[in-house]
C-alpha cells in the first residue's frame, strides 16, 4: 500500500515535470486570517481558498511568491490551473495576489497555459471587479469567471 | 460598574443602534475574532450580503491601520490601544475607529483622506489601480502596506471619510487622537 503510494508520487513528477527536476507541493493549512495554499505543482493545479487580512501580508506570501516562480521557471508547454476561491483579501495582500498574477501571466507570454478558475459570490462587487481588473491587465492568463456560493 | 449601571449602558448602545463595541488593547488575534463577531452580528441585524462585505473589509483596513500606525502607549504596558464602534442609523450602517498616531504624521494622514475625498468613484477606482501597479511604493519609509488604505475605504464606503484630530492631555506635542468615520 505505502509503496504504491510512494511509486505513483513518484510517476507523477515523472511525466509533469519535462526538466525532470523534482518540487515539493506548497501546501499551507488555512487560519483565521489567512488562506489555505494548496498548491499541487505536481499535478499543475494551483489552489487558494479563504481569507487573507495577515498582520504582515508580504511575509505571508513571500514563500508562496518563491515557491510558483521556481514552479514556473520549472515547467515547459504545460496547462497550469489556478483556482481561485478568496472570500477577502485586505489591501496589503490584493498587492500581493497581483504579484501572482503577474508571475501566471508571465509564464502564459512565455512557456505554458493558465487558466484562472475566478469563483465570486455574486453577492461581491468588489472580488467581481478585481477579477474584471485582473482579466484587462493579465490578457495572457485564460480567465473563467464563476459565480458560486463560497462560506 | 454596578448593574444597574450595566444595564443602562447596554440599553443606551441598544437604542443608538450599536451593533458592535471595542476599547482596548489592540493584536492581530484582537482583530482576527473582532471580524469573526462582527459577520454573526450583521447576520442577525440583516445586513445585506453586498453591504456586510464592504463593511467588513473598511473595519479589517481601520483596526489594522490602528494596530500598524498607532505607538505604543507610554504608560500603561507599552501595548496598542484603539476603540471601534459599528453601528446603523437611518438605514446605514457606519464605523467608527479611533487611535492614537504620532503628530508628526497628522498633516500626512490629513492630505492623503483629503485627496481621496476630492476625488469621484470612479477617480478612486482608476487610483486604486494605478497604485496596485506602483512598484515603487516600498521606497515609502512611514507606509507598512500597499498605499492602498484610505483608496479601499473611499471605495468601500458611500460618502466622504470623516475625520478628527483630538489633543491628547499631557501628550500634546508627542500624539494626537484620530477618529474616522465611514458609512456604508
Amino acid at each position: 500500500m505505502t509503496s504504491l503510494a510512494i511509486a505513483g508520487t513518484l510517476h507523477r513528477h515523472g511525466w509533469c515535470y519535462s526538466s525532470g527536476t523534482h518540487m515539493t507541493d506548497l501546501y499551507i493549512a488555512r487560519t483565521a486570517d489567512t488562506p489555505e495554499i494548496d498548491f499541487k505543482f505536481a499535478l499543475n493545479q494551483l489552489n487558494i481558498t479563504g481569507e487573507a487580512f495577515p498582520e504582515d501580508a508580504n511575509s505571508f506570501f513571500y514563500p508562496v511568491l518563491v515557491g510558483l516562480e521556481a514552479y514556473l521557471k520549472n515547467i515547459d508547454n504545460q496547462d497550469v490551473e489556478f483556482n481561485f476561491n478568496l472570500t477577502y483579501f485586505n489591501s496589503a495582500s490584493t498587492k500581493m495576489l497581483f504579484n501572482i498574477f503577474e508571475l501566471l501571466n508571465d509564464s502564459a507570454c512565455s512557456s505554458n497555459r493558465v487558466t484562472l478558475n475566478w469563483h465570486y459570490d455574486e453577492d461581491d462587487d468588489t472580488i467581481k471587479e478585481f477579477g474584471d481588473d485582473v482579466n484587462e491587465d493579465f490578457p495572457a492568463i485564460d480567465y473563467h469567471p464563476v459565480v458560486t456560493y463560497l462560506a | 460598574m454596578e448593574i444597574d449601571l450595566f444595564n443602562t449602558f447596554q440599553d443606551d448602545a441598544g437604542k443608538k443602534g450599536i451593533v458592535f463595541y471595542y476599547s482596548g488593547g489592540l493584536s492581530q488575534n484582537v482583530i482576527a475574532t473582532m471580524g469573526d463577531i462582527l459577520k454573526q452580528r450583521l447576520d442577525n441585524n440583516d445586513a445585506k450580503g453586498s453591504v456586510t462585505k464592504k463593511l467588513f473589509s473598511s473595519f479589517i483596513e481601520m483596526v489594522q491601520n490602528a494596530l500598524h500606525y498607532s505607538p505604543l502607549v507610554p504608560d500603561s504596558s507599552f501595548e496598542k490601544i484603539g476603540a471601534v464602534a459599528v453601528g446603523k442609523r437611518d438605514e446605514h450602517f457606519y464605523i467608527i475607529c479611533g487611535n492614537l498616531v504620532d503628530k508628526k504624521y497628522v498633516s500626512r494622514i490629513t492630505e492623503k483622506i483629503e485627496l481621496v475625498n476630492s476625488m469621484t468613484r470612479d477617480e478612486v477606482k482608476l487610483a486604486y489601480r494605478t497604485q496596485l501597479k506602483n512598484e515603487n511604493h516600498n521606497a515609502d519609509e512611514v507606509s507598512k502596506g500597499a498605499g492602498l488604505g484610505f483608496l479601499t475605504l473611499a471605495r468601500d464606503s458611500i460618502s466622504a471619510i470623516e475625520y478628527s484630530f483630538k489633543d491628547v492631555p499631557g501628550y500634546e506635542h508627542e500624539y494626537s487622537e484620530l477618529h474616522l468615520k465611514t458609512i456604508f
